[in-house]
């Protein structure tokens, strides 16, 4: 990890370790150590997977399969990497080949119905802040679009930045490419980002 | 500090000064030339527009019952036999004890098989044990019942050629 990040190394180790740790006992059948990562990693594969797939119903689906195969692979499990790293590393494959097989199947008209049924039409409510949350809505539509749009690697290694805050080494591990590749990912994602969201400023 | 943008090096300091997560010495860094770089400095401004509008994109909470269908699926995936059952509780004690009892198999079944043993073919061993007597016994027996029960014109019949 590089030294520049503000990143707390303390808690980051004591994380890995901890992790790792209570992998080893789920390992060896102890149930309770995977209900810990359960509880600690659920919300977080949950919303990354939405991010990705932007689905909630299939985030759901794609993130119980994420904690199946960790709980199906605990006996093959080895602390070789974070296991944070192992499991992004599941979460990411399984996205990237759901947005596969789905770009297959339905392209990109599922992203427009989506749009047209979605969030936007949802707020009905009549308070004084309707303009305001309406503006809100609308903006986070386009964000949504914005991320939506970005190639799938590029979107996954934007979100693993943003909202995971993992640094260039991990998600390069994740995405089982090198650190350059990774910066290069991230630079042009963003590129597209300021150019398409400039105006919100 | 050269320019991240025109010399392409240190570029992602860029990005975590607009996310704040640079560390302070490369802060101030930064801040001097962004200050003095309008190319750095529109930049900056534009990946910080980008970074609130994703910190603005929160995902919705996951269903109630997220856990029990998770479970429900694991018990699903188990193996159901009584056998896998018994075994589960002693799986940590005898997993190591797996490459031993493997060793211990190979060296009896190599034991085995070199071992020499009496009942692997006992018709053969009894036929080569006891044959040159029992042909000479015969032998004997019919050269004495030959003498004995044999009648002159039996005897005549067969001393002629055939």
């Amino acid at each position: 990890m590089p030294q520049w990040v503000k990143e707390d190394m303390g808690a980051t180790s004591l994380a890995f370790d901890c992790d790792a740790e209570l992998m080893l006992r789920v390992r060896e059948g102890d149930g309770a150590s995977f209900a810990l990562l359960l509880e600690k990693y659920r919300v977080s594969v949950a919303h990354f997977l939405y991010r990705m797939v932007q689905d909630q119903p299939v985030a759901e689906e794609l993130a119980q399969e994420v904690f199946l195969r960790v709980y199906k692979s605990r006996e093959s499990y080895e602390p070789t990497a974070k296991f944070t790293t192992w499991l992004y590393r599941i979460a990411t494959h399984l996205a990237l080949n759901w947005l596969r097989d789905e770009k297959n199947e339905r392209g990109q008209e599922r992203l427009d119905e989506v749009a047209e049924d979605g969030p936007v039409r949802e707020v009905a409510d009549r308070t004084p802040s309707v303009e305001h949350q309406m503006v809100r809505q609308v903006k986070l539509e386009e964000v949504r679009k914005a991320v939506a749009a970005l190639p799938d690697k590029q979107r996954a290694a934007v979100l693993m930045h943003k909202y995971e805050e993992m640094d260039y080494s991990q998600i390069a591990k994740v995405l089982s490419c090198s650190e350059s590749a990774v910066k290069s990912l991230l630079f042009r994602a963003y590129e597209t980002l300021r150019v398409r969201l400039a105006h919100m400023a | 500090m050269n320019c991240p943008i025109k010399t392409q090096e240190n570029r992602e300091w860029l990005l975590e000064y607009s996310a704040g997560r640079l560390d302070r010495e490369r802060t101030m860094m930064i801040e001097q030339h962004v200050e003095a770089c309008p190319d750095c400095a529109r930049f900056v401004e534009e990946q910080r527009v980008v970074w609130d509008a994703l910190g603005q994109w929160e995902s919705p909470d996951l269903s109630a019952d997220f856990d029990r269908r998770l479970y429900q699926r694991i018990d699903q995936a188990q193996p159901s036999s009584w056998l896998a059952a018994f075994l589960r509780p002693f799986r940590p004690f005898w997993r190591p004890m797996v490459p031993v009892a493997a060793m211990c198999l190979l060296i009896v079944a190599g034991v085995m098989l070199h071992t020499p043993t009496a009942g692997v073919n006992p018709v053969h061993s009894r036929v080569e044990s006891v044959e040159p007597e029992q042909v000479e016994r015969t032998l004997d027996d019919l050269q004495m019942l030959r003498e004995l029960s044999l009648t002159p014109a039996q005897e005549a019949n067969t001393s002629q050629p055939m």
